[in-house]
C-alpha cells in the first residue's frame, strides 16, 4: 500500500483544477441567483481554443492558454447576452435548465467543428520525480502554483477593488446596490468575463493533465457542484476548500471503494452537506 | 491511410450492381438474383475498418458473379453503414431485412450493434456473420443464425496470457481494465492462466470512463511492483492512463490490445512514451493462399484483421448457398455453414475451387484469409493465430504470430 500522503497530493493537484470552475459556478450563483450548469462546459470550450491556437498556429501552451482565458470570457459574455439576460426576470429554476440547454449547445458546436475523438496538446511527457517518497510531476506543480496565483487574484480583486466591492454589493442585495449607483449590469458583464475565464484557463489544465474530448467539462458538473456547495455558495475561500476537500476525497476514496464509484463520491459529499450544513462551509449568509 | 470515400465506395457497389445487371454475363439459366446485406462501420468507431471490410465483400462478389454466380443466380449486394452505433445498425438492418429481402448480413463490427441485431435476424431468419467479440454475441438461443469469425473474448484473454506467460521476466502481472462488457470475462480468462503459468497477479482494477484523472488508480497498481501491466480498454482512456503510467516513471512493459494502440494512440501520447508498447489481436493467416489473394483483391495499409474476416465470411456465405444448389434463405446458409466451413472434406481457399468441387458431389473444407474458419456448434471460431505487436519509433511492428 503506498502512503496515504501521495493519494492526498494526487487530490489537492485535481482539488486545484476544480477550484477555478468551483469559485466561477459559487459567484455567478451568488451574484445571479441560479446555478449555471454551463460553467463546466466553458472547460471545454478553454481546452479547445488552446487546441487550436497550439495544434493550429503552433502557439506555445502559454500563449494557448491566455488566448483560453480571453476567448472563453468573451464566450460566456456571448451566452449571457444572448441566452440569460432575456431571462433576468424569471425564477432561478428556469434559468437553471436554460443553462443546461446552453452546455448542449455548446458541447455539440465543439462536437460539430473539433469532431468527437480526443485530442492532446503538442507538449511533451515528462517523467515525474521523486521527493520524499512522493510522485510530483513538473506539469502538475506548474498546474497548482498557477491555479492558486489565479485564485489569489480573483480574492484580492473582490476585496479590494471598488469594481469588486460593487460586486459583492450587487450579491448581497440588487435592489440595493442598484439604488446606490453600482451599474448592475456592468458588474454582472464582468463577473461573467472573468468566471469564463476562470473555466477556461481550467479545462486547458485539464487538458494537459489528460486529455481533451467534447464530454471533458461536462463530466465535471457534479465535482463542481458538490464543490460549490460543500464550501457554501457566494463564497469563493468556501468553494476553493470545498473543491480542494472533494479532490482529495475522491482520490482517498478510491483506497475504500472500487474507483469505479469515484463519481458517487461527488454525490455523497453534495447530500451529507444538504442534510447535516446546508449553507456550506462558508456560509452563514448562504 | 486510403480509405475509400462514401462517393468511391457507392461507385464500386454500382459498378458491381452493372455487373449484375448485364444478363450477357449470367449465366443461361438466368434467375433472380440473391440479395445479400453488408452493414459495416464507415463511420464512428469503427470508422478506420469498415471501409475495407466492405471493399473485401464487394472484391468477393464481383468474383463469383464474373464465373456466373452460385448456381446460375447473381450476388446482389445492398450496404448500410452502421455508424458503430446499435441504433443506426438497428434501422439499417430493419432496412435490409424488410425491404431488400436480404437472406444474410455480413461484416457487422461492434459487439453493441450485433448484439443489437441479432434478435431482428433470428427472428427473420435471416443469416448473420460479425466480427464481434463478446462472448454474448453467440450466447442464447439463435438457433443457428449467428455466426462470427472474431475469438470471443475468453478465447482472447487466453492467448494474451499464452503471450504473457513466455515472457520469464513477467513474473508480477497487473490487470487494468477500462469497465466494458468484457472486462471481466476477459480478466478472468487472462489471470487464470497467467497465474497457472506461475506469474503473480499483484492487482486487478476496473476503471471508470471519462474521470478527469487516474492518477489514483495508476498510484494502486505501480504499488504493486508490477513487471507487466495488462491495460484493456480503448484508445480514449488508454492516451490518458499510459500517459499517467508514464509519468509516474513506471520502467515495466505494458500490454494492450491493438484496437487500442493503434495510429491514433501514438499521435496522442507521442512516440516517446508509446515505445516498446505490446499489443495484440487475432491475426489474419498471412501464408494462406487465401490471404494472398486477398491481399491482391483490396490494396490497404494497415494490417488489422477484420477486413480478411469479411472476405471469408462472403466466401462462406457464398459456398453454403452453393450447397443448396442456390436455393436462397438464412436457413439453408445455416444448415450448410459447417459443412463447408469445417472438416472433413478437401481443403479449398476460395469459392471458386469449392463450389467447383461441391458442383462435383464432394466434401469441402474452407480454410480461408483470416484463419481456418472452423466453427462449434454456437457458432464461434475454434481457434484463430494471434499478431503479437511492438511499437518502435512510432509504429506497431509485428513481432511474432501466435497459434492456439
Amino acid at each position: 500500500m503506498p502512503p496515504i500522503a501521495q493519494y492526498v497530493f494526487n487530490g489537492v493537484v485535481t482539488g486545484g483544477i476544480l477550484a477555478l470552475p468551483a469559485v466561477a459556478f459559487s459567484l455567478l450563483w451568488r451574484l445571479l441567483r441560479f446555478p449555471n450548469f454551463a460553467v463546466s462546459t466553458y472547460l471545454t470550450v478553454g481546452a479547445y481554443v488552446a487546441l487550436m491556437l497550439n495544434r493550429g498556429v503552433r502557439a506555445p501552451i502559454e500563449v494557448a492558454w491566455l488566448g483560453a482565458l480571453v476567448a472563453t470570457g468573451a464566450v460566456a459574455l456571448a451566452v449571457d447576452r444572448i441566452a440569460f439576460r432575456p431571462m433576468r426576470a424569471r425564477r432561478p429554476f428556469s434559468l437553471a435548465i436554460a443553462s443546461i440547454g446552453v452546455a448542449f449547445v455548446l458541447e455539440n458546436v465543439v462536437r460539430f467543428v473539433w469532431g468527437n475523438d480526443f485530442r492532446s496538446y503538442d507538449v511533451p511527457v515528462t517523467r515525474a520525480t521523486s521527493v520524499a517518497g512522493l510522485r510530483i510531476g513538473r506539469d502538475q506543480l506548474l498546474i497548482l502554483g498557477v491555479a492558486v496565483v489565479m485564485m489569489a487574484v480573483a480574492q484580492t480583486f473582490l476585496l479590494r477593488t471598488r469594481l469588486g466591492i460593487a460586486m459583492r454589493a450587487t450579491a448581497d442585495n440588487p435592489l440595493l446596490a442598484a439604488v446606490k449607483g453600482v451599474p448592475t449590469e456592468r458588474v454582472i458583464a464582468l463577473a461573467t468575463l472573468g468566471g469564463g475565464a476562470l473555466a477556461g484557463g481550467a479545462g486547458v489544465f485539464l487538458g494537459l493533465d489528460a486529455s481533451i474530448d467534447p464530454l471533458m467539462g461536462g463530466g465535471l458538473i457534479i465535482s463542481v457542484f458538490a464543490a460549490a456547495i460543500l464550501g457554501g455558495v457566494g463564497s469563493a475561500p468556501g468553494a476553493l476548500a470545498g473543491a480542494l476537500i472533494v479532490g482529495v476525497m475522491e482520490e482517498v476514496g478510491t483506497l475504500v471503494v472500487p474507483p469505479t464509484y469515484k463519481t458517487a463520491i461527488g454525490f455523497t459529499i453534495i447530500l451529507a452537506v444538504l442534510l447535516v450544513r446546508p449553507t456550506g462551509l462558508a456560509g452563514a449568509r448562504a | 491511410m486510403t480509405i475509400m470515400t462514401r462517393r468511391e465506395l457507392l461507385k464500386a457497389s454500382g459498378a458491381a450492381g452493372l455487373v449484375l445487371g448485364a444478363p450477357a454475363l449470367v449465366s443461361a439459366q438466368s434467375k433472380e438474383p440473391i440479395t445479400i446485406g453488408t452493414l459495416c462501420p464507415l463511420t464512428g468507431a469503427g470508422g478506420s475498418y469498415g471501409p475495407d471490410m466492405q471493399r473485401a465483400v464487394v472484391a468477393v462478389v464481383e468474383r463469383i458473379n464474373k464465373a456466373g454466380g452460385i448456381a446460375g443466380r447473381p450476388i446482389q449486394l445492398f450496404h448500410e453503414d452502421d455508424q458503430t452505433n446499435a441504433e443506426a445498425g438497428v434501422r439499417a438492418a430493419r432496412k435490409l431485412i424488410d425491404v431488400n429481402r436480404v437472406v444474410a448480413i455480413v461484416s457487422t463490427w461492434a459487439s453493441a450493434v450485433t448484439l443489437a441485431v441479432k434478435p431482428l435476424c433470428v427472428e427473420a431468419k435471416v443469416f448473420l456473420i460479425g466480427v464481434s467479440g463478446a462472448d454474448s454475441v453467440t450466447q442464447g438461443d439463435h438457433r443457428g443464425y449467428v455466426a462470427r469469425t472474431q475469438p470471443n473474448t475468453n478465447l482472447q484473454g487466453r492467448m494474451y496470457a499464452k503471450f504473457a506467460a513466455t515472457q520469464k521476466e513477467w513474473k508480477r502481472v497487473a490487470y487494468l481494465a477500462l469497465q466494458t462488457p468484457y472486462a471481466r470475462s476477459f480478466g478472468d480468462a487472462f489471470t487464470a492462466i497467467v497465474k497457472a503459468a506461475g506469474a503473480t497477479i499483484t492487482d486487478d482494477l476496473i476503471y471508470e470512463d471519462k474521470k478527469p484523472s487516474y492518477r489514483s488508480e495508476v498510484t494502486r497498481v505501480l504499488a504493486t511492483n508490477p513487471d507487466l501491466i495488462m491495460l484493456e480498454g480503448y484508445t480514449p482512456d488508454s492516451v490518458v492512463m499510459v500517459k499517467e503510467i508514464y509519468k509516474a516513471g513506471y520502467k515495466g512493459a505494458i500490454l494492450a490490445p491493438s484496437f487500442a494502440i493503434n495510429a491514433k494512440f501514438i499521435e496522442g501520447v507521442g512516440p516517446e512514451v508509446a515505445e516498446g508498447i505490446w499489443n495484440m489481436d487475432r491475426a489474419p493467416l498471412f501464408d494462406s493462399p487465401a490471404y494472398k489473394e486477398f491481399s491482391a483483391a483490396v490494396p490497404r495499409t494497415d494490417q488489422s484483421p477484420y477486413a480478411p474476416q469479411a472476405w471469408d465470411q462472403m466466401s462462406i456465405v457464398a459456398l453454403a448457398l452453393a450447397a443448396g444448389r442456390g436455393e436462397a434463405s438464412g436457413t439453408v446458409i445455416k444448415n450448410h455453414l459447417r459443412a463447408v466451413a469445417n472438416p472433413p472434406g478437401a481443403v479449398v481457399y476460395s469459392y471458386a475451387e469449392g463450389a467447383k468441387l461441391l458442383g462435383e458431389g464432394k466434401k469441402i473444407n474452407y480454410e480461408g484469409a483470416s484463419g481456418s474458419c472452423d466453427f462449434d456448434a454456437i457458432g464461434d471460431i475454434l481457434s484463430a493465430p494471434f499478431a503479437v505487436q511492438q511499437v518502435r519509433k512510432g509504429k506497431s511492428e509485428l513481432v511474432q504470430v501466435i497459434n492456439p
